[in-house]
């Protein structure tokens, strides 16, 4: 299948790697490839998988995608969403990180697992457990704070309420992804730093925070692409409501294809947001490659 | 040593949770055919049964050779295991193997194992998903005539002069009220409302209120305003869902903005609950803090299993004058669905089940009870034991007057419930959210087979 090249010396070594990659290339083919391939066809089509149709539309799904009101009031929702749990997500990722990194904190394996714990926990148990919090009478928020805030169905706190849920859950990742950055810094520039007399916020201005920018990118990324795909906690919490305030362009997505079962729209909606993705995604790596 | 104890225990915790594996399956049902040794013994009939649809337990299934099938449901087990039983008594070389899907996953499920080879031959059907299985479906074998003659509302299922399902049972929305708060209010049996402007008044004395804060709603339709009032008390005041064609939504007529302008009274003119106050009627109910809820029929067994600590009564929905044109829309539950792309003696041996199912008018009542539905068999509207269910009982004199619209795609309902929550939460106007709320029905069933089948309502015409 694959001709020798160079380093691989035995037979069976070369059998392997044609083996591993031909199991792989399959993989994604069957799993990755022909799928996307399917969902675009869809895309030009009224579809519904279970009563059979499959009518060419042309371009009416994408049409009805670029002038549809809720798909643009769920992008903005998006935009919000992702922005705020983004900064928060970061900021309180690198600060945490960097307090636990310090030499005054003792048991730092045992914080690292602590702020870790919410991240392995599955988002539909999470989801749950903070809507029965939000509940406007027997919640646990309310009891105490004192309020009485119907935090879930009141279109001024709905999405903040969803917000401070998916930051609790989500800032952990960004806790033990910049500590691996923060015990890969080269120590002669923290020690030189030190020589010199900077101050601990000049060591982390100058030094820390720009040596940090690989990793700060990739969280930033990978949040990126994981909070535009973000509709488990809609789902459960708010379901998109009250009315559609809370409607997030995935949640979109989840609602026309598996209950409606209008995938022909579903998969339209499905390529305008890989576009988005794949713009945003395109856009961080300009900006950092051009600050480097 | 110490990693040998961690492999023992490790050990044991597999075998453990292997065996435990085993045990779960046998519990719930799976796996297991009418001639378990664990099942109770079931006396077989011998002579025929049923009304028009008859029953004949002479005569030998699949010329008397062993034969498997499986039965797909989404829950009570033990009620399809006990009808199973009473049919494999009879035909013992039938095995029905029960399987039980949870309801979230037995509609992915079941049209992926319908497409293919190995589906299921027999499954319970729910009528909201009737456009996903209408092309797995075999007719039933049974005269439709035959059919008419035993059950209500078979012509509503009749598709090109074929049934494929009918209705076991019709469910629809009953008030039901806390008797111990109904008493603390000064209130008798004589204040049962029987109009809406009663049931608003009743509801008023039902409240409690320290202050600005409501400790105690008379009436709660938090979160199911839609489905058992809007869609529904639109047939009290002489409109269908669904406009002549059948197919035009008709959710923003002036009916339904009636009804949903009643709604927004009995809150903030009348005070008699909030929107806030519960994130659902049917728990706040449940956990004593409302007086008064409609509910559908399996809130019966719901309030007895989950909250049976509540002291509740049951009544028939009000109306806005006393001769509505009907009193409120039912959904059926449906009959067993009998799939085509099943072998050929597979179907035989499902055909001849369903038979059994409509002809025995012992799991009518069973079905029905576990149900909580009215019975579509004619012949059981007067039967004690379905008497017996205050839920039921308050329907029988007026059943006839209760309206199917079809099986609606889910549109209908998540629209109007959009519209509801964007009147009480985000200050939308009823003409504008209403009007939203159909044009977003249209749009979804611009590509939907559906027809209303109201015209099909026996008063229809008067």
């Amino acid at each position: 299948m694959f001709k020798k090249s160079s380093p691989l010396q035995s037979k069976s070594e070369i059998i392997l790697r044609n083996i591993v990659v031909a199991a792989m290339v399959v993989f994604f083919m069957l799993f990755l490839i022909i799928p996307i391939g399917i969902a675009f066809a869809g895309s030009f089509h009224e579809w519904n998988p279970l009563s059979g149709t499959y009518r060419f539309l042309g371009f009416e799904n994408y049409k009805e995608v670029f002038t549809s009101a809720l798909f643009g009031k769920s992008m903005l929702n998006t935009l919000i969403f992702s922005v705020v749990v983004i900064i928060f997500r970061v900021g309180l990722g690198l600060g945490i990180a960097y307090a636990i990194y310090s030499s005054l904190v003792k048991y730092k394996s045992f914080f690292r697992a602590v702020y870790y714990m919410p991240v392995v926990t599955p988002m539909v148990a999470v989801a749950f457990v903070w809507k029965f919090m939000y509940n406007p009478q027997i919640g646990t928020i309310n009891q105490i704070f004192g309020l009485d805030v119907n935090w879930l169905m009141n279109p001024k706190t709905a999405l903040i309420a969803v917000i401070i849920m998916t930051i609790w859950k989500d800032f952990g990742y960004a806790v033990v992804m910049f500590m691996a950055g923060l015990y890969s810094l080269p120590s002669d520039a923290l020690e030189a730093a030190n020589v010199d007399g900077a101050s601990a916020w000049q060591t982390f201005r100058y030094i820390t925070f720009p040596l940090l920018k690989p990793m700060t990118l990739f969280v930033v990324i990978t949040s990126i692409i994981s909070y535009i795909q973000a509709y488990v906690q809609i789902l459960i919490m708010t379901e998109g409501g009250p009315g559609t305030a809370t409607y997030l362009a995935s949640y979109i997505i989840y609602d026309e294809a598996f209950v409606k079962y209008n995938f022909g729209y579903a998969s339209a909606l499905s390529f305008v947001l890989f576009i988005i993705t794949a713009v945003f995604t395109w856009l961080s790596f300009r900006v950092s490659g051009k600050e480097e | 040593m110490k990693k040998k104890w961690i492999a023992a225990m490790m050990a044991a915790a597999i075998a453990f949770t292997g065996l435990a594996g085993c045990g779960s399956k046998d519990s719930n049902g799976g796996g297991q055919g009418g001639n378990s040794e664990d099942s109770p013994k079931v006396e077989a009939p011998t002579e025929p049964f049923g009304d028009t649809v008859k029953y004949d337990p002479s005569v030998e299934i699949n010329e008397g050779k062993d034969i498997t099938v499986e039965l797909w449901e989404w829950g009570s087990d033990d009620l399809f295991q006990q009808i199973i039983d009473g049919y494999t008594a009879m035909h013992p070389n039938v095995t029905i193997k029960l399987v039980n899907n949870p309801w979230e996953d037995y509609w992915t499920k079941l049209p992926l194992a319908l497409d293919g080879a190995n589906g299921p031959a027999l499954f319970n059907v729910h009528n909201s998903y009737h456009e996903n299985l209408i092309n797995y479906l075999a007719p039933l074998e049974i005269p439709v005539e035959d059919l008419e003659a035993d059950f209500t509302g078979v012509a509503a299922h009749l598709i090109d002069d074929k049934v494929y399902y009918i209705d076991y049972g019709m469910m629809t929305g009953t008030v039901y009220y806390n008797k111990d708060m109904w008493e603390t209010a000064g209130l008798t049996d004589a204040d049962i409302p029987k109009t809406w402007d009663q049931m608003r008044e009743v509801a008023k004395k039902l409240t409690i209120r320290e202050g600005d804060s409501l400790v105690q709603a008379g009436l709660n339709f938090n979160d199911d305003f839609h489905q058992n009032y809007l869609l529904g008390l639109n047939y009290q005041l002489g409109e269908n869902l669904f406009q002549e064609d059948g197919k035009t939504p008709n959710v923003n007529s002036e009916s339904m903005k009636k009804v949903m302008q009643m709604l927004v009274d009995m809150y903030e003119t009348d005070g008699v609950g909030s929107k806030d106050f519960g994130e659902k009627g049917s728990d706040s109910f449940g956990q004593g803090q409302s007086a008064m809820v409609i509910q559908w029929g399996h809130y019966y067994n719901t309030l007895n299993t989950t909250w049976s600590d509540i002291n509740f009564g049951v009544f028939e929905i009000p109306t806005f004058d006393e001769n509505p044109y009907a009193y409120n829309r039912y959904n059926g539950e449906s009959t067993f669905g009998i799939n085509k792309n099943a072998p050929a003696d597979q179907q035989a041996v499902a055909q001849d089940f369903v038979k059994y199912f409509l002809a025995n008018d012992d799991a009518q009542i069973a079905f029905n009870l576990a149900m909580s539905t009215f019975p579509a068999k004619k012949s059981l509207a007067d039967d004690p034991k379905i008497l017996e269910n205050p839920s039921l009982a308050v329907l029988s004199e007026h059943i006839d007057h209760y309206i199917w619209p079809g099986p609606m795609p889910s549109t209908v309902e998540t629209s109007l419930k959009k519209a509801g929550q964007d009147i009480f939460f985000n200050g939308v106007d009823i003409d504008t959210a209403l009007n939203a709320a159909q044009e977003e029905i249209i749009r979804d069933m611009k590509s939907s087979a559906f027809v209303s089948v109201e015209n099909l309502y026996e008063f229809a015409e008067k």
